[in-house]
């Protein structure tokens, strides 16, 4: 029942955000999309005003009514200082990086001012949500006193694969006395491709190719090129039976022949049979940074798509990028 | 994120200098070793600071907590639960969390205390240097607020305190706003204050020398205003405060009646006989006192006075008494009837209690007593007579007199012949009473200085008083002060003419500035600093619910719950809304050329005919607009936009030379295009 209603609480919230703060590039901070609330500290200035208040009035001490009212009013002016610190800067968001499953993503995001205007001690995350289970995501601190502009970048943790739309950044501040903050939670479209977390196996399938290093990998049971003879066993095909060294008396001898198969590499959806899709994928992903690593020439082929071999770090991204999309249709 | 927490260096900086501020005016008053564990404490932080230290172990803590538990009880055991004793146990426990302060929740728990500190210099002093001073301590707290909110790579200590400062500027307005209006409440319990300040001021006892010691001090006693610009001459201002009617041949005290000053049942039977006590003759005289703290319960008054306002108690003997001991400063509205007669008819215990001498001793005073009574007829003349003798022989008016033996009386008055107003007051009581008429010291405060600035007087402690008074039947208590017969200056010009040569005179205040009257710049100095203060009490110090109601009253006529609460809304609304635009600096406007200005001017003017640019139009798109639409004006148009777009964007030229003739140009094209545009209105109204 709890459960439930929070998760009520929280749909309302999203719905709420998303029609007074939308989703937009870039974002100017303004009393539309600031919030401020007392910080506990905030809330003990608040008690101790009231204890000298009680004091004054008690011992009829006027002074102590001035201090008590000087303290409301430096708690009310911090509410404005602080919103005064976040109020008309701006966020843009910058590029962003892809990441593996499990990964820290980060997400660079710009920060603007205008010249007149300072702003100090802001902290960036992405908070905790039902949303966003990723817990702890790392706060990142700046200050935009000196310069007009600033480059941050804030980190959350990608827990699924897929294409990632980051949850909204919340940029907080409790300059310049602690006694409040002020924060905005703004969408600043930040997305990012989230590819398969790899997984570690042995690649002895590949050694041949991996470890070979020579120009060949010979495919025995080929058809195309003469490779050699061999003896004779019972069973095989007669029509591969080297008749001519059979007349020279040589005894009954096989022609062999191979195909000639470069070290391209083929990674085949069927390769991990019996594992479900995210597993495949996982492997896939490993297998591909794996072979991107040794420099391998390598493709693809998953349901759906099949991706010719080729090498190199474009390559690989667009492998990587494939199987992190896998399925998102 | 707090496990690893180190306090910033400036904030833990600032934090430790707005401890020792705010513990500075206290360790006058605080035992000395509770300031040298303060600064053992700070040093001991700084030092844990510099990784020289650890944080105290528990056993540390454990310790601390205990000789703290022992402290206090030792402490309320010998001075009392007190204002005292609190403060300085607030102040070790403030300076021992110093020690534990870790985290940024600790420092604000020290910076809470920072401002209770501060609280508690008020109940001190709330004179405007503690003021000025308290000022100062907020701010440099609230710029150990501000150190710790901001990150190491821009705090610098200039513009931390800039920041502060501009922040408790803004703090200000708003708060003598809420200091005006917001609804003052009397106090919930009373909380008798003790502190263990020294009273000061004049005593119920009065011993010979005890006048004379007041005279060494410059302190100020009281303040005095008039009403309607009043003015009395120096020889009228008998500031009464406590009647003195038992003599022990060296002491004068004042007979209490049962166990305190203000018993309610004496006072009640005290009411009902009033009327039938005093005899109300002359004109009223209104005046207020602000009295300094005396730790004393009693006040000042001039002859009879009766207390406006109904708070106070008054005494058997026309003395008025505060419920509890004055410890801070006290305003207070007194009437006073200056020919009132008092006591006509004196009844047997009273009279008795007036008539009281020590069995023995001073025998040459009481036969000269006789013998001078029997010279002449009535009471009064015997008075007059005593009084000339003071006058007529060698009698010394001085704060050096010779120390007296056992016959007190009778070695001052026929031997040493020098001394202080409590000696001539002493001695000629007794002499009355000797003779079977009643008498009796009075010690309060006489004569004083005018403050010009703000036209009120000022009594200093050497105005200290003693004379008496002496009960003659059908007139009542009648006032003889046998020090003026010695030394009329001091009664006619003050203490300071008739003791301008004294050496011991204000010998406690060296470098009072009173001491320099006779400098006048110094003077006029001192004058104009003792009007501030005494603004400052009528202004701040004294604002209390009833003078903030008799405000709203005058402002707003009859004060209902309704008005109030409106009142207050209103203002706080006005402040916020004030201090909130002057915080949240509305962004700068863009910076306008001339150029550009006259380009606005222009589209302006076309907008007169129907030719509005819209928002966001560039000019050349807006030329282009009005072009299609009023080719009567485009070839004008083109021009002036053409002109206006070369010299605003592609050649912006720097010298102011140059921009005026560039200006001139534009006007010379606007004025053809001001002749088109009269033109096409004027071949519209024709046509």
């Amino acid at each position: 029942m709890a459960f439930s209603l929070r998760e009520v609480l929280n749909k309302n919230y999203q719905r709420w955000m998303a029609k007074n703060i939308p989703p937009r590039e870039k974002i100017t901070l303004n009393r539309k999309n600031i919030f401020i609330v007392p910080t506990r500290n905030g809330l003990l200035f608040v008690f101790t005003s009231g204890l000298v208040f009680i004091a004054a009035i008690n011992y009829a001490v006027s002074l102590a009514f001035a201090l008590a009212f000087l303290m409301v009013s430096i708690f009310i002016l911090s509410i404005l200082h602080s919103f005064n610190n976040l109020n008309q800067l701006t966020l843009s968001s910058r590029s962003t990086q892809d990441v593996f499953c499990g990964e820290e993503a980060c997400f660079r995001v710009q920060l603007s001012r205008s010249p007149k205007r300072r702003h100090e001690s802001l902290e960036m995350n992405f908070p905790n949500s039902s949303s966003n289970p990723a817990s702890n995501s790392m706060t990142s601190y700046t200050d935009l006193a000196v310069r007009d502009t600033e480059e941050v970048d804030v980190f959350t943790l990608a827990s699924k694969r897929g294409e990632f739309k980051a949850p909204r950044l919340r940029v907080l501040t409790r300059f310049p006395l602690g006694l409040c903050r002020a924060w905005s939670v703004v969408d600043l479209n930040l997305h990012c491709l989230v590819y398969p977390r790899p997984v570690p196996f042995s690649m002895n399938q590949f050694d041949s190719g991996a470890s070979g290093g020579s120009d060949s990998a010979i495919n025995r049971e080929g058809s195309e090129d003469f490779y050699g003879l061999r003896d004779y066993v019972p069973g095989d095909s007669l029509r591969q039976v080297a008749w001519k060294s059979v007349a020279r008396g040589q005894g009954m001898q096989l022609k062999q022949f191979v195909d000639y198969v470069d070290n391209k590499i083929w990674l085949d959806w069927d390769m991990f049979y019996g594992f479900n899709l995210e597993e495949r994928l996982s492997r896939l992903c490993y297998c591909v940074i794996q072979l991107s690593k040794t420099g391998n020439v390598f493709g693809m082929r998953i349901p759906g798509s099949e991706y010719p071999p080729a090498t190199g770090p474009d390559h690989r991204k667009k492998l990587l990028r494939a199987l992190a999309r896998f399925g998102a249709e | 994120m707090e496990l690893n927490y180190q306090i910033p260096r400036p904030a833990l900086i600032w934090t430790l200098v707005a401890v020792l501020l705010v513990l500075l005016p206290q360790s006058i008053r605080m035992p000395t070793w509770i300031s040298v564990v303060a600064l053992l404490c700070v040093g001991w932080r700084v030092l844990i600071h510099n990784g020289k230290l650890d944080y105290p172990s528990r056993m540390v803590r454990v310790v601390v907590v205990l000789f703290t538990l022992i402290v206090s009880f030792s402490q309320i055991r010998n001075i009392g639960i007190g204002l005292d004793s609190a403060a300085s146990l607030l102040a070790l426990g403030f300076v021992f969390k110093l020690i534990e302060m870790r985290k940024k929740r600790d420092i604000y728990v020290v910076i809470s205390l920072c401002f209770v500190m501060s609280m508690v210099a008020f109940l001190y002093s709330q004179s405007v240097l503690t003021t000025l001073y308290v000022t100062l301590v907020i701010a440099v707290t609230t710029g150990a607020m501000i150190a710790l909110n901001r990150s190491s790579t821009v705090a610098d200590y200039r513009g931390t305190a800039r920041l502060a400062l501009k922040i408790a500027a803004q703090a200000l307005p708003l708060t003598i706003v809420l200091f005006i209006v917001f609804p003052r409440i009397a106090p919930l319990w009373a909380v008798p204050m003790q502190t263990g300040v020294n009273s000061t001021g004049v005593t119920d006892e009065m011993s010979p020398g005890d006048i004379g010691q007041l005279a060494r001090s410059a302190e100020l006693a009281f303040r005095v205003q008039f009403e309607d610009g009043l003015e009395l001459a120096h020889e009228q201002l008998y500031w009464r405060g406590l009647v003195l009617d038992h003599f022990d041949g060296v002491t004068w005290r004042r007979t209490r009646n049962s166990s305190s000053y203000s018993v309610a049942a004496s006072l009640a039977d005290f009411r009902i006989s009033y009327e039938d006590r005093v005899r109300t003759q002359g004109e009223p005289i209104n005046y207020n006192v602000i009295l300094e703290p005396t730790q004393q319960p009693w006040l000042f008054g001039l002859h009879l006075a009766e207390d406006v306002n109904d708070e106070f108690f008054s005494g058997r003997n026309f003395e008025l008494f505060n419920n509890g001991r004055i410890t801070q400063r006290l305003s207070y509205d007194l009437r006073s009837y200056m020919q009132n007669q008092t006591d006509v008819l004196l009844l047997g215990s009273s009279r008795n209690r007036n008539l009281e001498l020590p069995d023995d001793g001073n025998e040459r005073s009481v036969e000269f007593a006789r013998e001078l009574r029997a010279s002449v007829s009535t009471d009064r003349e015997y008075a007059n007579s005593v009084l000339a003798h003071f006058r007529q022989n060698q009698y010394f008016y001085t704060l050096n007199a010779p120390l007296l033996g056992e016959n007190r009386i009778d070695e001052f008055l026929f031997d040493t012949m020098a001394g202080f107003c409590e000696h001539y007051a002493s001695s000629f009581t007794y002499l009355m009473r000797s003779v079977g008429i009643p008498a009796r010291v009075v010690v309060g405060y006489q004569g004083a200085e005018m403050n010009p600035y703000e036209n009120y007087l000022m009594v200093y402690q050497y105005n200290a008083h003693a004379w008496s008074e002496v009960w003659f039947e059908g007139e009542g208590w009648v006032r003889f002060d046998p020090t003026g017969a010695v030394s009329p200056m001091r009664i006619e010009l003050g203490v300071q003419e008739a003791l301008r040569d004294d050496p011991a005179f204000m010998e406690d205040d060296l470098f009072s500035a009173a001491r320099f009257g006779g400098i006048g710049w110094l003077n006029a100095m001192r004058l104009r600093l003792d009007a501030i203060e005494y603004e400052w009490s009528q202004l701040v110090v004294n604002y209390d619910e009833e003078v903030q109601f008799e405000l709203f009253e005058r402002l707003f006529g009859e004060v209902t719950e309704r008005k109030v609460i409106m009142l207050m809304a209103a203002l706080a609304f006005i402040v916020i809304i004030a201090v909130g635009f002057t915080v949240i600096n509305i962004e700068p406007r863009i910076q306008r050329t001339p150029i550009n200005r006259f380009y606005l001017r222009v589209c302006k003017g076309l907008g007169k005919v129907n030719l509005v640019r819209r928002r966001g139009e560039g000019p050349i798109a807006f030329r282009d607009r009005v072009c299609a639409q009023r080719p009567e004006l485009a070839e004008a148009v083109t021009e002036l936009t053409d002109l206006y777009v070369k010299l605003n964007y592609v050649e912006k030229s720097a010298s102011e030379a140059e921009q005026k003739s560039q200006m001139q140009a534009l006007k010379a094209v606007y004025a053809k295009l001001k002749a088109e545009m009269r033109a096409l209105a004027g071949l519209r109204r024709t046509g």
